[in-house]
C-alpha cells in the first residue's frame, strides 16, 4: 500500500517536474513567467488524444506530433507575444505577464472550441496493463512515464552542462548582454529556449493524459498553476529546484488523497506557495537577490 | 408612456456594465501603484458568498450583507497583500492567482455551507427588495406607468448608477491628491518614491486593499442582482476578463476602466456571433495591446491633449486637473 | 554638527566597498566628497539615505542615530538626495514631480483627499505655490506642465534638485549634479548650489567636475578604494600628495568617468 502510493507520488511528481522545467528554462533566460506554458502543455495532451483515440495511430507517433506542434507553438509565442515587447523600451515589467496571459486564455478557449470541453481519453494501448510484485500492483504506464521523465531530465541536464548549445544557453541566462558580446546569438538562444520549454511541456502533456487518462481544455490552468507553485518552491530558474519541487508536490498530493481529502488536492500547491513566500521567498534552491 | 421606453433587457445589460466598471476600477487601482492582481475573481467570490450566505441563512438585510462581504474582502486583501509585497510583481500575480483558486476549491468542497458546485440560489434580489420596501408605503409601480418587472430592473440600474458615479468621483479625486501622486510615484520608481518620503509598503497595501474592497463590493452587488451564484462565476476566466477591461480601456486612467468595461460588455451583446469567441478575442486583445499600446486605448497623453484642446493652455499652477 | 558619520564599513558579499570612513558636516556647510570612480562615494550616499545598512559603524543626524531607519523615514528627518543616474518620475509632469517631493511635509490621507476638506484644499494650494516657487528657483517655471521625460538632460538634473528641495531638507545630498552638463549649465548649477546654501540648507556634494568642486565646496573629503585618504579645505586637498597620487595612479583604469 505504502509502496504503491510512493510510486503514484513519484510518477505524478516527475510529470509536475517536467512542467516546472518549462517555466524554469524560460524564466532563467528571459526573466519572465510564461503564463501560457500550461496551455501549450494542454495542447500536447490533446495531440495525444487526437493521434491515439481519434485516428487510432500508435502512441510513439503521438509523442512526435505533440513535440512538433508544441515546438511550433513555442516559436509563435516567442515571435508574436514576447519579441514585440522586447523591442518597445517603454513597456512595463508586467507586459510579458499580461501578454502571455492573453495567449493562455486564447489557447484554452480555442481548445474548448475545436476539441470540445469535457474529458477526452488517451489510448495508451498495451501500456494499459499492470503487474503485481508481492502485494504491490504496478501499472506499466506509470513506469513508462517515470522513465521518460527521468530520461528527459537527465538528457536536459547533460545538454545544459556539457554541450556547446547548453553552455550558450546558460551564458544567456546568466547575462544577456555579456553573452551577446561573447558572440552568442541571443535572439536565437531565446527562441530556442522557448521552443525547447514548449516541447518538454508538450511531451509532459501526453504523459499526463496517459497517467490520468483524461484530457480537457482546463487542465492547462490546473497543471500550469502547479508548475508555478513548484518553481516558487524550488526557486525561480533552478533546474534542480524544479525537479525536487515537483517530487515534493507529487508526493504531498498523494498523501492528501490517501488520507481522504482528495477535494483539496489542487489547493496544496497554493498553500505551499503561500508558506514558502512567507518563510523563504527565494525558494529552496534560489539565489537570494538584493 | 414611461413604460414604453423601459426595456428590462437593456437595463440588465446596463447593470452588468455598471458592475463591470467597479471590477475594472479594482484592477485600475491596484495597477496604479504598479501591482498586478489576478485575485479579483477570488475577492469577488468572497463578497458574493458572504452576503449570499448571510441573507439567505440569517435573514440579514441586503445592506448589512453587502457591507459585510465588502469588509471581509478588504481584510483578506490586507492579509494577502502584506506578505506578497516582499516579492516582485510576478510573485504577487501568481500568489493572487493562487488565492483565487484556493477560494474556488474551498467553495466547491464546503458543500454543507456553500452547496458546492451547484451554487446558491434564491438570494434576495436588490430590485425586488426595493419594490417590496416601497410597496410597504402603499406605492404601486403602475402609478409610474411601469410593470413591476420594469420597476425592478430600473431600480437596480439606478442604484448601481449612483454607486458608480460615487466611486468614479472618489477615485478621480483620489488620483489628483497626495495619495494618488504617491501611487503613481511608486508605480514609476519605488526607490525614488521612498526617497521622497513615501512609505512604499503602506501605499502598496492600501492600493491592493482598495482593489480587494472594490472587487468584494462588486461581487456582493452581483449576488443581489442575479440572485444566483456558483463557484464557476468566479473562475480564473473572470479574473482575466476583469483584467482585459482595464488593460484594454486604459489602465492609467479612471476613464479607461469605464470605457473598457462598457465597450467589452456591450460588444458580445451587439455582435451575438462573436459571443462564443469572446475569450479568444480577449486573449488576442491582451497580446496586441501589450505589443502596441500597453497603456490601453485611453491614456494620460490623450486626456491631456483633449484638455488642452478644449480648455486652452492655462498657465496657472494652482489649477486642478481631473482625469 | 548636522551629520556625523562614524567608522562606517560596508561589505558586499566579500567586496569591501567602504572601510571605517568617518566624517562630519557642520550646519550650513558645503562638504564635497571626491575620489576616483569606485571609491565608494555613492555607496556612502546610499548608506546615509538608508538604501543600504552599514556592515559596521553608525550615522547620526542631529545627535540621533539614523542608520537602520527605512528610507522614507530619513526624508522625514530632513535628509533628501538626488541620484547619479537621474531618477525622476518620467511620465509625470514637472509640477507633479515637485509635488511628490512635498509628501513627507503634508498629511492628507484618502478621506481628506476625496472629501476635499478645507485643510486639504489649503494644503494643496500651499504646496502648489511652493512647488512653483521652487521651479522658479531652478529656472523651470515655463516647463511646469511638461512631461518630465521630455526635458533636456540639464533640466532633468535641476528638476531633481527642486523635487528634493520640496521635502524641506536640512541636509541635501547631490550625486554628481554636473554630470553631462555643458559649461554654461555648470556655471548656473554653481549659482543654484549657492542659492540653496543661502536658504540655510547644508549640502553634501559628490562631483567629478574639479573646478566646480573647488569653487563651491567649503571642505572636502577624499575617498579612495573605500577609505578616507584626506580631509580639508580645497587648497589643502589640492596640495595633498596622497590625493594627487590617488588621482594620477588611477587615471589609466578609470577613463570611463
Amino acid at each position: 500500500m505504502f509502496l504503491e502510493q510512493l510510486i503514484n507520488g513519484l510518477t505524478t511528481g516527475s510529470i509536475y517536474a517536467m512542467v516546472a522545467l518549462g517555466y524554469t528554462l524560460v524564466f532563467g533566460v528571459l526573466g519572465i513567467i510564461n503564463m501560457a506554458h500550461g496551455e501549450i502543455f494542454m495542447f500536447g495532451a490533446f495531440m495525444g488524444v487526437v493521434i491515439t483515440t481519434t485516428f487510432g495511430l500508435p502512441l510513439w507517433l503521438a509523442f512526435l506530433v505533440a513535440a512538433i506542434v508544441t515546438g511550433i507553438m513555442g516559436y509563435l509565442l516567442e515571435l508574436l507575444a514576447l519579441r514585440p515587447l522586447r523591442k518597445s523600451s517603454e513597456s512595463s515589467h508586467l507586459a510579458p505577464l499580461i501578454s502571455t496571459i492573453g495567449v493562455s486564455i486564447f489557447l484554452e478557449n480555442a481548445a474548448d472550441q475545436y476539441f470540445g470541453s469535457g474529458n477526452h481519453p488517451v489510448e495508451s494501448g498495451w501500456l494499459d496493463t499492470s503487474f503485481t510484485i508481492g502485494s504491490v500492483t504496478i501499472y506499466t504506464v506509470q513506469l513508462v512515464i517515470f522513465f521518460i521523465a527521468i530520461a528527459l531530465m537527465i538528457g536536459l541536464s547533460y545538454w545544459l552542462l556539457k554541450t556547446k548549445g547548453g553552455k550558450a544557453l546558460r551564458a544567456t541566462a546568466e547575462d544577456l548582454d555579456t553573452a551577446s558580446l561573447l558572440g552568442v546569438n541571443t535572439k536565437r538562444m531565446i527562441t530556442a529556449t522557448v521552443v525547447l520549454a514548449s516541447v518538454i511541456g508538450g511531451i509532459a502533456g501526453i504523459l499526463v493524459g496517459m497517467a490520468f487518462s483524461s484530457v480537457n481544455p482546463q487542465m492547462g490552468l490546473a497543471i500550469g498553476l502547479k508548475g508555478l507553485a513548484i518553481i516558487i518552491l524550488g526557486g525561480m530558474g533552478s533546474v534542480k529546484g524544479a525537479v525536487v519541487g515537483g517530487m515534493i508536490l507529487g508526493l504531498s498530493e498523494t498523501v492528501i488523497v490517501a488520507i481522504g481529502l482528495s477535494g483539496y488536492r489542487d489547493a496544496i500547491a497554493f498553500v505551499m506557495i503561500i508558506i514558502i513566500l512567507l518563510l523563504r521567498p527565494q525558494g529552496l534552491f534560489g539565489k537570494k537577490t538584493a | 408612456m414611461l413604460g414604453e421606453f423601459i426595456n428590462p433587457y437593456y437595463l440588465q445589460v446596463a447593470s452588468f456594465i455598471l458592475i463591470n466598471i467597479i471590477l475594472a476600477l479594482s484592477i485600475y487601482i491596484t495597477l496604479a501603484s504598479g501591482q498586478l492582481s489576478l485575485g479579483s475573481a477570488g475577492f469577488m467570490a468572497i463578497g458574493a458568498y458572504t452576503t449570499a450566505l448571510l441573507t439567505t441563512n440569517f435573514e440579514v438585510s441586503i445592506i448589512v450583507g453587502i457591507i459585510a462581504g465588502t469588509l471581509l474582502a478588504g481584510i483578506l486583501g490586507i492579509i494577502i497583500g502584506i506578505p506578497s509585497l516582499r516579492l516582485t510583481g510576478v510573485f504577487l500575480a501568481i500568489a493572487t492567482l493562487g488565492f483565487g483558486e484556493i477560494v474556488r476549491v474551498v467553495l466547491i468542497n464546503t458543500e454543507e455551507i456553500t452547496r458546492g458546485a451547484i451554487g446558491i440560489s434564491g438570494i434576495p434580489q436588490l430590485g425586488k427588495e426595493i419594490l417590496t420596501f416601497f410597496e410597504g408605503f402603499g406605492f404601486d409601480p403602475n402609478n409610474l406607468g411601469l410593470t413591476p418587472n420594469q420597476f425592478v430592473f430600473s431600480a437596480i440600474f439606478l442604484v448601481l448608477l449612483i454607486i458608480d458615479i460615487l466611486l468614479i468621483w472618489f477615485f478621480l479625486r483620489q488620483k489628483n491628491s497626495r495619495v494618488g501622486r504617491a501611487y503613481s510615484a511608486i508605480n514609476m520608481d519605488e526607490d525614488a518614491a521612498a526617497t521622497m518620503g513615501i512609505n512604499v509598503t503602506y501605499y502598496k497595501v492600501l492600493s491592493f486593499t482598495q482593489g480587494a474592497i472594490l472587487a468584494g463590493f462588486a461581487g456582493a452587488l452581483y449576488a443581489h442582482v442575479l440572485s444566483y451564484i456558483s463557484p464557476a462565476d468566479f473562475s480564473y476566466h473572470k479574473a482575466v476578463e476583469i483584467l482585459v477591461f482595464s488593460v484594454f480601456g486604459g489602465s492609467e486612467v479612471v476613464v479607461g476602466a469605464i470605457f473598457g468595461a462598457s465597450f467589452l460588455t456591450l460588444l458580445p451583446e451587439i455582435l451575438r456571433s462573436i459571443s462564443d469567441y469572446r475569450f479568444m478575442i480577449y486573449g488576442v486583445l491582451l497580446v496586441v495591446m501589450m505589443a502596441y499600446r500597453p497603456q490601453g486605448i485611453i491614456d494620460e497623453r490623450m486626456l491631456r491633449w483633449v484638455k488642452k484642446r478644449f480648455k486652452g493652455g492655462k498657465k496657472d499652477g494652482t489649477k486642478r486637473e481631473e482625469n | 554638527m548636522v551629520l556625523n558619520v562614524k567608522k562606517i564599513s560596508k561589505n558586499f558579499g566579500g567586496i569591501q566597498a567602504l572601510t571605517d570612513v568617518s566624517f562630519s558636516i557642520n550646519e550650513g556647510e558645503i562638504l564635497g566628497i571626491i575620489g576616483p570612480n569606485g571609491a565608494g562615494k555613492t555607496t556612502m550616499f546610499n548608506m546615509i539615505t538608508s538604501f543600504y545598512t552599514p556592515s559596521s559603524g553608525e550615522i547620526t543626524f542631529k545627535d540621533e542615530v539614523i542608520s537602520g531607519l527605512k528610507p522614507h523615514k530619513i526624508t522625514d528627518k530632513g535628509i533628501c538626495r538626488t541620484f547619479q543616474n537621474i531618477r525622476l518620475f518620467p511620465e509625470m509632469t514637472v509640477l507633479d514631480n515637485v509635488l511628490v517631493g512635498t509628501h513627507s511635509r503634508t498629511v492628507s490621507g484618502v478621506l481628506k483627499s476625496v472629501l476635499r476638506t478645507k485643510s486639504q484644499k489649503q494644503e494643496e494650494n500651499n504646496i502648489r505655490a511652493k512647488a512653483m516657487d521652487l521651479l522658479e528657483t531652478v529656472n523651470l517655471l515655463d516647463q511646469y506642465d511638461d512631461i518630465a521625460k521630455n526635458l533636456s538632460y540639464g533640466q532633468q538634473r535641476r528638476l531633481e534638485i527642486a523635487r528634493a528641495l520640496a521635502s524641506d531638507p536640512k541636509l541635501i545630498l547631490l550625486d554628481e549634479p554636473a554630470a553631462g552638463m555643458n559649461e554654461r549649465e555648470t556655471a548656473e548649477l554653481h549659482h543654484l548650489i549657492m542659492k540653496i546654501k543661502e536658504m540655510g540648507i547644508t549640502i553634501l556634494l559628490i562631483e567629478h567636475d574639479m573646478p566646480l568642486v573647488m569653487k563651491t565646496c567649503d571642505r572636502l573629503v577624499v575617498l579612495n578604494f573605500g577609505k578616507k585618504i584626506a580631509e580639508g579645505d580645497p587648497e589643502e586637498i589640492q596640495k595633498d600628495p596622497e590625493v594627487i597620487k590617488a588621482y594620477l595612479g588611477t587615471e589609466e583604469d578609470d577613463e570611463s568617468a
